[in-house]
């Protein structure tokens, strides 16, 4: 039987088995293997990028028919070269030479011309949270996995980092001001409630803080928070709304404790969302949380739409026919629990399951 | 049993954000639709597989119907069995999936790359990068783009038929030596879709390292140009590129029979079908107002124009409304007062919750307000690919079309029909006489494919009453000051009973009664300076109109319609039209 409805999920676990694969943008070497444990800062693999290619036209540089490159040619596609080695010649009327502008490989002769690929610089894969691997290619993709405490987010500006995690301010709600960011929390990451003027957030450049995590600020920020060098997580989404109470807990009970934070957004086509990941010591073995839960009584659901938005309960009963909303759409609906708030009817399209 | 002899059919849509099922059947010897379903597609995460969304929707249809769809291994039951369980044929559509990243290469970026980017944008394709000849760029520079672009796609064209040949296998040339960089297993499909005669060596240079797919020229002379075959086949590139992401395309697929398309190409098919029904004189609109993209199908004379917006739309794709322009063009719709930076929040969390919907009366306006907007740009960029109609005004108000059909679950779920009837009168701005159709169980794409299935079935339904009919709109064009007259109008039944007649000043949004299916007579008597269609500023006329759920709709604000520059006044007067269109109760 197929399920009868099927809500977005979101995880705020303070303890699961954590699987997340790294990769390299292009591939090149891994240098872990599998079994092996890594801590964050752990470089796991290596792989050129930023090649960039040069045509050197071998026919007019040596001034010689086209159809007697292919007899100049020193070396063949696929030949590492080093600054300055010759590449073709001596050959034509002078006697000239063609020489690697710099060092690299020859990809491929076409036209009396060589395409040659420079060499780019190394970039390494961090493994961003201390885990083991799980697997690898050897090439490009290593699988890391950790027990930990997992909080997915709703929205980040792209970067990583991770350090250890240290409050702001007295509350999930509290304003972030910026006469809270002392020396204490520099190189930290920074758990916070609502932000809503860049000065914070330049603040804590200034003090090198490897992160923050807040419930929301307004989008009047994205721009600044974009060009910001520290990963910026919102678990609740833009506005004035206080972080979730299980996340702001779950963060208060692993205080102190070495945080990732992933604030990468993929498309909806795509499993990446911003998340922090908070490795613990190693346990009984735990399962990894699940992706597909059912809507159905008692499950534990965060309202995402207006009204009683960013409210959590549980689900009491998935309704059987559809109900006019205020607005007068009609809407499949569930009767919710919400802490602090009673018993409210919600579309089930503006339910995300909390798990 | 062949498609053609299908009694029951049904077929599927899946979107972004939902899955759709629609049930036809034959009820007093015509085809009508029986029932519908819907669920959250499961295209995306965590599932990333249409095919739980799908049957989700099917369970739907079967309890609604009582009908058995799915067997007990969750497959379909196909044809109808003798306990009345199944269907006879399955037809489906798609705009779920990644849009794949497209470079266009071409010769000259105002012949051949103009019309790569109009198939570009008849499609579900992101265009990252353009390369052509006149492109400032060393070839050396255009490959270290083309290999940092990562396309899914590379769309060759260049050379009319008998044309140029040594320019375009060049720039193969160089697409060649940049697929030969890639790492492998990420090298992009081409189509080459230019110089008929270079097929062979267009696949000779770059067939051993991809999938090379020729398709007629777009371009076979400067004088014409043919998109429809390339932009079919493409269609079909885009599934497959999408089905490597997204699993569930090839059940889907099996289950069809053949009888799947994209969502727009399905869509565009029933409206140039209407086109041929209702005559040259006037274009068919339909546009579709989805999460993820907005189209525009129009049709003039059977020829259809077909405009596939990725960033535009009610979910995901409103970033494409992000700009400071665009946001301030959107709240002037607003009949409330919200302040901009309330306004931004709203639209950046929608996009992150796409599928949520409006509980409270102000959501609901910021989300008209958003869908007017898509709606606006979406035609303001199809409009410049629309011929010029005989009698057309000019390019400031829009050419005489009949009728419009709006689709998508923004307008469909309207809770009043006054409010999506405003929508559109506003997001369009019809000229002259024309009738509002709302799609309310998004049957465009679905009887665009069920019609190459079974064409009597498409036609049946279309004739069924399953699409709304809001109602006619006359929409005089002109401009005057506010309480001008505009026109006398004049309405007869054919029931009998009393006649209705009245005056329209400039400003005002009058609806005159006519219920779903009465039919009357409409005189129109413009002033001098307004012009309804009758053939010029102040000429009258008469037509036969049919009643709507709306009724009759003069809408004597002007066009090209101008709101007030004062935002108090402006949302004094878009809170009256909600008022006398019937939007509020």
């Amino acid at each position: 039987m197929a399920l009868s409805y099927l809500s977005p999920i979101v995880h705020v676990t303070p303890l699961t088995t954590i699987r997340r694969e790294r990769n390299l943008s292009v591939p090149g070497v891994v240098a872990v293997r599998v079994n092996q444990k890594v801590q964050a800062s752990d470089v796991m693999g290596e792989a050129e990028v930023g090649r960039r290619h040069v045509f050197l036209d071998v026919g007019r540089a040596l001034g010689i028919p086209e159809r007697q490159v292919a007899a100049s040619l020193a070396r063949k596609v696929g030949d590492p070269v080093e600054a300055g080695d010759v590449l073709a010649g001596p050959a034509g009327f002078a006697r000239r030479t063609v020489r690697a502008p710099a060092g690299g490989t020859i990809v491929a002769v076409s036209g009396g011309r060589i395409l040659f690929e420079t060499e780019g610089q190394t970039a390494g894969l961090r493994a961003g949270f201390a885990g083991t691997v799980v697997s690898t290619d050897g090439i490009q993709h290593v699988t890391l996995e950790t027990p930990g405490a997992l909080i997915q987010a709703t929205w980040g500006n792209n970067r990583q980092d991770y350090g250890l995690t240290r409050f702001v301010g007295r509350g999930p709600g509290d304003r972030m001001q910026t006469d809270q960011l002392d020396i204490n929390l520099r190189g930290a990451v920074l758990v916070a409630g609502v932000c809503e003027n860049p000065a914070p957030l330049h603040q804590a450049v200034e003090l090198s803080v490897r992160g923050l995590i807040l419930g929301s600020m307004t989008s009047e920020l994205i721009p600044v928070a974009m060009r910001l060098p520290y990963p910026i997580l919102l678990t609740e989404g833009f506005g004035r709304l206080p972080m979730n109470s299980p996340a702001y807990a779950l963060l208060q009970s692993n205080a102190g404790r070495e945080a990732t934070l992933d604030g990468r957004m993929g498309s909806i086509y795509e499993s990446q969302r911003p998340e922090v990941i908070i490795p613990l010591p190693a346990s009984p073995q735990v399962g990894m949380p699940e992706d597909v839960v059912p809507l159905k009584p008692a499950v534990r659901v965060r309202v995402v739409r207006a009204p009683h938005r960013g409210a959590i309960g549980q689900i009491r009963q998935v309704l059987p026919k559809a109900v006019s909303m205020p607005s007068g759409i009609l809407a499949r609906s569930a009767t919710v629990d919400l802490e602090g708030i009673g018993a409210a009817t919600v579309p089930l399209a503006n339910l995300e399951i909390l798990q | 049993m062949s498609a053609f002899e299908a009694a029951t059919l049904i077929a599927v849509d899946v979107g972004s954000v939902n899955s759709r099922a629609n049930l036809f059947d034959v009820v007093d010897g015509g085809y009508r639709l029986v029932a519908t379903g819907r669920a959250p597609s499961t295209a995306g995460a965590p599932l990333f597989d249409l095919g739980e969304g799908i049957r989700m929707a099917l369970d739907q249809v079967q309890q609604v119907t009582g009908r058995r769809l799915l067997d007990e291994n969750e497959s379909l039951v196909m044809p109808v069995t003798t306990d009345g369980a199944g269907v006879d044929a399955f037809a489906s559509t798609a705009s779920a999936g990644p849009n794949p990243r497209t470079v266009l290469v071409g010769l000259m970026p105002d012949v051949s790359l103009e019309s790569a980017r109009r198939l570009a944008a008849s499609s579900y394709l992101d265009v990252v990068d353009e390369i052509s000849l006149m492109d400032p760029r060393r070839e050396e520079q255009q490959i270290d783009d083309l290999l940092r672009a990562r396309p899914d796609i590379i769309l060759l064209v260049g050379g009319t038929d008998g044309g140029a040949t040594d320019s375009v296998l060049r720039m193969t040339d160089v697409v060649a030596l940049a697929i030969g960089l890639m790492p492998e297993g990420t090298e992009p499909r081409v189509v080459f879709a230019g110089n008929r005669r270079l097929g062979a060596a267009v696949n000779e240079r770059l067939g051993g390292k991809v999938p090379v797919i020729l398709t007629p020229n777009i371009r076979p002379s400067l004088e014409l140009e043919d998109l429809g075959p390339t932009r079919g086949r493409l269609g079909e590139v885009v599934i497959e590129v999408r089905s490597a992401r997204v699993a569930g395309f090839d059940e889907l697929r099996q289950w069809s029979g053949g009888y799947f398309s994209p969502s727009a190409d399905a869509m565009g098919r029933v409206i140039r079908y209407m086109s041929r029904i209702y005559g040259p004189e006037k274009g068919v609109l339909g546009i579709d107002l989805g999460a993820s993209h907005t189209t525009v199908a129009a049709a003039f004379g059977g020829q259809l124009r077909l405009a596939v917006n990725t960033d535009l739309g009610m979910g995901s794709s409103l970033r494409g409304v992000l700009n400071p322009e665009a946001i301030s063009q959107a709240m002037r719709w607003l009949p409330i007062d919200i302040p901009e930076p309330a306004f931004r929040d709203y639209l950046h969390n929608k996009i992150l919750h796409p599928g949520t919907i409006p509980v409270e009366a102000e959501e609901l306006h910021l989300e008209y307000a958003l869908a007017r907007q898509c709606i606006r740009v979406a035609l303001d960029r199809a409009r410049r690919s629309w011929p010029r109609l005989k009698g057309s005004v000019g390019p400031t108000v829009m050419p005489a079309l009949e009728p419009i059909v709006a689709s998508g679950a923004t307008l469909g779920r309207a809770p009043r029909p006054g409010f999506s009837a405003l929508a559109v009168l506003d997001a369009v701005q019809p000229t002259g006489i024309t009738t509002l159709v709302l799609d309310p169980h998004n049957l465009l794409a679905s009887l665009g494919v069920v019609g190459a299935a079974v064409p009597l079935a498409a036609v049946q339904v279309l004739e069924s009453g399953s699409f709304a009919n809001l109602g006619t709109a006359v929409s005089p064009v002109g401009r005057g000051r506010t309480n001008r007259p505009v026109l006398r109008y004049l309405l007869e039944r054919d029931a009998g009973g009393e006649k209705i007649e009245g005056q329209a000043r400039f400003g005002q949004l009058i609806v005159v009664p006519l219920e779903a299916g009465e039919q009357a007579k409409l005189s129109l008597r413009p002033e001098r300076s307004f012009d309804v269609g009758f053939g010029g500023p102040g000429r009258a006329g008469a037509l036969r109109v049919t009643g709507g759920a709306v009724g009759v709709i003069i809408d004597a604000r002007g066009r090209p319609l101008e709101l007030p520059r004062d935002p108090g006044r402006r949302r004094e007067f878009n809170q009256k039209w909600l008022w006398d269109i019937g939007a509020l109760s």
